[in-house]
């Protein structure tokens, strides 16, 4: 199977890769939107997320500092940011190494072992520091994107319950613009919180279940 | 430092008090305005030092209150101005296209075309494509608004290639085609390839050509196109917000001019045209334009509109579709003071890439028709557009009739592709891409 990839990276198309293109087409049409040739594998998934274990967990629960808890993330979220890394638009932890060989399929199903996994516990905290980061996230319209407990939708992550150390330097990345976001929400969202605004964002998100 | 803080405080307070006024008095913007005391170790500045706007800290400012949150922010672009009970709404906008369909998992049969019409894959594996332009010689520009690159496709000895010409360019949405260059817009500037052709696989550094646009993120993406005499690239600055008093730079089309490099107004009050073309007789730019979310599931339209003279102003933010005022924005104004559309498309449908159809190879009364692609719904409960139309032009020009031409990339609330831009070929074919499956379809009519 051609990925998309490896298309990019100048294929060759013929007449007979056409008429392949078209039989697929047909065989296709059979299966229910979104065709797909083979549908995300949670159980290929954990074999291809081995090397994510050492530092992501086993579990999805980060087991190295600075590193995000991927379990329950939504599977788009984690395939966009892999994608991300793959390509080179986001760098960090060597993420862009870890990525930089997975074919979609394989994103696809590395996202389906951890977004099948129970959701991260949430944290106590500070309960003013917590009350502080919860105007500050309906100030800021967090939940907006990030669904109503934080717990991410489509693809944009759930913060909910989301290691601290992670949280923080993100948010602190996004404001200084040395992580890009997508498409400029989260640096619009960002860009006017203070240092104490963000500790307290990243508390009441981890306090969040 | 913390003399500039103290002399920061209060005109801050000011700010957000008049941000508090303009969203009224119930927002949430008003509940955390009124905790934002006076940094509490810092005394209150001397009278003589603050400055003339501030309030008198001591009257605003409870001392004991929690360190200060941010000025209350804006929502994001797509959740801006939702009523309080659509804000409970799970509409959100889809995600983009950042990876391209597998050859075989692109499901091109479902693809349906009137009677002797036929669709084919034409290329895949191109990540997010969507503008395209046409050289003289037959190779296709293919530029993206996420992944940042631009590919080419080109046929050679029978022989399709798809080659990724640019990489890690800022939404690099707008291509055009001239005289062996390639012009390439992103975010906020405009770029030229020379020699594009005969470097297609060591393409040259590029020129920056004008980098003076707005950074805004929010429908900061161009269209480009250029001008039939050559002389003007045309494109679009859409609106930071979705619905806002805009700044006068913004929802406008605009032409650069390449001799002068200086930058024109075509028209105000567009509030983001994905798509325009030049009327093949008479010259005329038309152009598509996406309407506002969040009014209702059946309003505004986007539409497709025609400029017949200098200056006009098509209505945002004040009044949508020519006959509809904002809710919001629109009170104490009148749609008759402003340019109409040619017609409405229908309501969310996401009406981007245009282009009339000057093939010889369809029917004759295809000739000079529109052919737009409609990207598909967001903000609707039941899912619109994912099609191609065709609108219909009489022999005056005028706009009478629109009818589905391609359909088939949703079924029901499922999709699998977004069309985003159509393209005539040489031979009369029409291409199509689009963003989702990161392809591109070729529409072909045998008698």
């Amino acid at each position: 199977m051609m990925t998309g990839r490896a298309m990019s990276a100048r294929a060759d198309w013929r007449a007979g890769a056409l008429a392949l293109a078209l039989s697929g087409g047909m065989l296709a049409a059979a299966i229910p939107y979104p065709a797909r040739a083979a549908a995300p594998d949670a159980v290929a998934g954990r074999a291809k997320a081995q090397a994510c274990f050492a530092c992501h967990g086993e579990n999805g629960i980060a087991v190295v500092p600075g590193v995000p808890h991927l379990a329950a993330q939504p599977a788009p979220a984690i395939q966009y940011q892999l994608v991300q890394f793959r390509e080179k638009y986001r760098s960090g932890g060597g993420m862009e190494v870890m990525a930089a060989g997975l074919s979609d399929q394989d994103l696809r199903d590395i996202a389906a072992y951890f977004t099948a996994l129970p959701a991260p516990t949430r944290r106590e905290g500070d309960a003013q520091k917590i009350a502080h980061g919860q105007r500050v996230s309906q100030a800021s319209y967090c939940q907006s994107c990030h669904g109503a407990q934080l717990q991410g939708q489509k693809h944009v992550p759930r913060i909910a319950g989301q290691a601290a150390d992670y949280v923080a330097v993100q948010l602190r990345n996004l404001r200084s613009g040395s992580r890009v976001d997508m498409d400029g929400n989260m640096a619009s969202a960002v860009k006017g919180l203070s240092d104490e605004d963000i500790d307290a964002l990243t508390a009441f998100a981890g306090a969040m279940q | 430092m913390q003399k500039f803080t103290r002399q920061g405080g209060a005109p801050l307070r000011a700010l957000v008090a008049l941000a508090v006024g303009a969203m009224g008095a119930a927002s949430i913007g008003h509940a955390i305005a009124q905790q934002i005391p006076a940094p509490a170790v810092m005394p209150a500045p001397p009278a003589a030092t603050a400055p003339a706007l501030a309030p008198a800290p001591a009257a605003t400012a409870p001392a004991a209150a929690p360190a200060p949150a941010a000025t209350p922010a804006i929502p994001p672009t797509w959740a801006q101005g939702r009523s309080a009970e659509q804000a409970k709404s799970t509409l959100t906008p889809h995600p983009p296209g950042l990876t391209a369909l597998a050859v075989d998992d692109i499901p091109t049969t479902t693809l349906k075309a009137p009677q002797g019409f036929k669709v084919e894959l034409y290329a895949a594996g191109m990540a997010n494509a969507r503008s395209m332009a046409l050289s003289p010689s037959g190779v296709l520009y293919v530029g993206t608004r996420f992944p940042g690159n631009v590919y080419a496709v080109v046929d050679k000895d029978g022989k399709r290639q798809v080659k990724v010409i640019a990489k890690g360019l800022h939404r690099p949405n707008g291509v055009v085609f001239k005289n062996g260059a390639l012009y390439v817009a992103e975010l906020s500037k405009i770029s030229r390839y020379d020699n594009i052709e005969a470097n297609l696989d060591n393409p040259p550094a590029p020129v920056v050509v004008f980098d003076a646009l707005p950074k805004d993120e929010a429908h900061g993406w161009k269209f480009m196109r250029l001008s039939p005499d050559g002389n003007y690239l045309y494109f679009q600055i859409g609106t930071p917000a979705n619905i806002t008093v805009q700044p006068v730079t913004h929802a406008t089309l605009v032409r650069l001019n390449l001799k002068t490099n200086i930058l024109e107004t075509v028209a105000q009050g567009v509030r983001n045209s994905v798509g325009m073309d030049f009327h093949p007789v008479t010259k005329e730019l038309w152009f598509t334009n996406n309407g506002r979310d969040w009014v209702n599931d059946e309003l505004p339209n986007d539409t497709l509109n025609r400029i017949t003279r200098k200056g006009m102003n098509f209505g945002y933010p004040f009044c949508h579709q020519g006959d509809l005022l904002d809710p919001d924005f629109g009170r104490g104004r009148s749609c008759d003071e402003f340019d109409k559309p040619v017609m409405k498309i229908g309501p969310h449908v996401a009406a981007l890439g245009m282009r009339f159809y000057t093939g010889k190879q369809f029917p004759a009364e295809y000739k000079n028709n529109i052919f737009i692609a409609e990207h598909g719904s967001w903000n609707r409960t039941k899912k619109t557009g994912y099609d191609v139309i065709r609108v219909v032009l009489d022999a005056k020009g005028n706009a009478i009739k629109k009818e589905p031409f391609i359909t088939g990339w949703a079924n029901g609330e499922d999709f699998w592709g977004r069309p985003a831009d159509v393209q005539v070929m040489p031979d009369g074919a029409l291409l199509v891409s689009d963003d989702v499956a990161g392809a591109i379809f070729r529409v072909s009519y045998a008698k």
